[in-house]
């Protein structure tokens, strides 16, 4: 498992020194960016600082720029891990590679773990402009948990990437990207408390959030920022989002071991 | 005559190079609904009884209307964006060039091309829209005379921008950072979703230099305070310049694409 982890790794390496595409970089950044700059417009030119009183009492804080902030700061560093660890496979297939990785013996295993891994280290450069960009529009960066927002962070990559393993057999079975990413990624700013509380919608709408590690990742995150609370207070959300990760691994080991049969009598001679 | 049979080729190359996948359904409907359920949604933090800051701008009971009046014409100049977006496609397939081999006018292409893709990206999210004024009661609130000439003009403006647009990308190298920058910032800064008036001045700035937010007000204006076009003859006309700018800028920036491309063989200007 090592070597096809650490080969993966240094192949990514160069393709991220040499020919990465860093138009998706600055999307990433800006689509958290946009984020943080609706909300501060609309608190402080359009509603002056009004907010209602159901607010605080979904959200647990009345710090309305930094529940915004770190909505869109951990949407866009949830949209980015989705999209490199779905996105590996349809990747090889399209620039005609698929064929020689899945004829050696290596563990897909080390395959996955090397591109996430050598992902991360984009991933996290995003994340650190995104909090720097945050602080000028009134994110507060004293009194965090330090620890415990790492330790947030860890469990959300690791159920990230079990339901990354799940979109990435849909992209192979449409055979699409754009739509399918997509798709995921508008129904995630709509149900996962990342602009407001997913508790002012309809509960029909509510339980589709239920079933995303992000809407518990977030919620955990604030705890742990805004209101520098240990960790053990989080701790029912934590199992949650574990949970939800035991459930999507062996569904999306499964569908992309079906996934990679069905490419290859379909698309191969 | 000639102009309507572009527009028809036009409009049947769109629809054969989109609709034979049923996935374009999310992209024409799904997801501009969803955008239009989370604007609503976010506004929800907010003081909203009649107290609320925001009455200085907008009744706060119109919030759905405005935002679905807000998404509805934002989707006709996004759906341009797009469209626009394909062009370098079009580039690198090589159909371009055949285009440009017939002898049809160019100019005629690039607005007919606009027309074309506009009316097959929006007519389902326009049909939502209906349903959900008919749905959720507000169908009584519009002036439904006035809406006909609201269209109309949506629709003109729609496609003068589309046709810049199309001219523009036709003529770069990489435009893909163009969809970047165009998506959200167009949606809240031409006032899709909050009051340009409210926006302090270098807001104000930048919703300047997008024809949406002029078209946005008068629409507005025409449908649910059932204003005359009489009455909003300054906004129309500032509108009309804007128009009439971009018209200029299109057909100079052809022009001058045609020439370099004469005299070096090659279509990349920028």
């Amino acid at each position: 498992m090592w070597l096809p982890f650490s080969a993966t790794f240094q192949r990514n390496y160069l393709v991220m020194k040499r020919a990465f595409p860093w138009s998706f970089f600055l999307g990433h950044i800006l689509s958290g960016f946009y984020i943080i700059i609706f909300a501060y417009l609309s608190y402080f030119f359009v509603f002056k600082k009004d907010l209602s009183s159901s607010f605080s009492t979904y959200a647990g804080t009345n710090d309305y720029l930094s529940y915004v902030i770190l909505g869109g700061l951990l949407y866009s560093f949830s949209v980015s891990l989705l999209m490199i660890a779905s996105r590996a496979l349809i990747t090889e297939l399209r620039e005609g590679t698929l064929e020689s990785l899945l004829l050696t013996p290596s563990s897909r295993k080390g395959y996955f773990l090397g591109y996430v891994a050598q992902g991360l280290m984009r991933v996290c450069v995003e994340f650190a402009v995104i909090t720097s960009a945050g602080y000028f529009f009134g994110l507060h960066l004293h009194h965090i948990n330090w620890p415990g927002v790492l330790s947030v962070l860890v469990i959300l990559v690791a159920a990230t990437f079990s339901q990354a393993l799940v979109l990435g057999s849909f992209m192979l079975y449409f055979r699409d990207t754009y739509i399918t990413q997509n798709t995921l990624f508008v129904m995630m700013g709509l149900v996962c408390s990342i602009t407001f509380p997913a508790s002012f919608l309809p509960d029909g709408l509510r339980w589709i959030g239920n079933i995303m590690p992000l809407t518990y990742g977030v919620d955990a995150l604030r705890m742990v920022w805004i209101e520098g609370k240990p960790l053990v207070e989080t701790i029912q959300l934590l199992w949650k989002m574990i949970i939800l990760g035991l459930v999507y691994f062996p569904i999306g080991s499964f569908l992309i071991k079906r996934m990679e049969k069905y490419v290859l009598e379909k698309h191969f001679g | 005559m000639r102009i309507l049979s572009i527009l028809q080729a036009e409009v049947v190359k769109s629809h054969q190079h989109n609709f034979h996948n049923k996935l374009i359904y999310f992209s024409l409907l799904i997801w501009p609904a969803l955008l239009f359920v989370t604007a609503y949604y976010s506004f929800k933090p907010f003081n909203l009884s009649s107290s609320s800051q925001l009455s200085k701008y907008m009744d706060v009971n119109q919030i759905t209307m405005y935002l679905l009046t807000g998404y509805m014409c934002y989707i006709y100049f996004w759906s341009l964006v797009q469209s626009a977006w394909n062009m370098s496609y079009e580039r690198q397939a090589g159909t371009l060039e055949l285009i440009f081999l017939t002898p049809v006018p160019r100019l005629t292409v690039m607005f007919a091309r606009a027309a074309g893709n506009m009316l097959e990206a929006v007519w389902l999210f326009t049909a939502f829209t209906l349903l959900v004024l008919l749905t959720t009661g507000h169908a009584g609130e519009i002036h439904w005379w006035n809406v006909p000439v609201a269209f109309i003009l949506l629709s003109i403006s729609a496609i003068v921008w589309g046709g810049f647009l199309n001219i523009v990308f036709l003529f770069s190298r990489d435009a893909g950072i163009l969809f970047t920058i165009f998506e959200e910032p167009m949606q809240f800064f031409s006032g899709v979703r909050i009051p340009v008036l409210a926006f302090p001045l270098w807001g104000k700035i930048i919703a300047f230099f997008f024809p949406l937010t002029y078209v946005l007000e008068i629409f507005r204006d025409l449908v649910l305070n059932g204003k005359g076009l009489v009455e909003l003859g300054e906004q129309s006309f500032i509108l009309f310049c804007v128009l009439a700018l971009l018209c200029t800028a299109s057909v100079f920036l052809l022009k001058k694409a045609e020439i370099h491309a004469k005299e070096t063989g090659n279509m990349v200007l920028f």
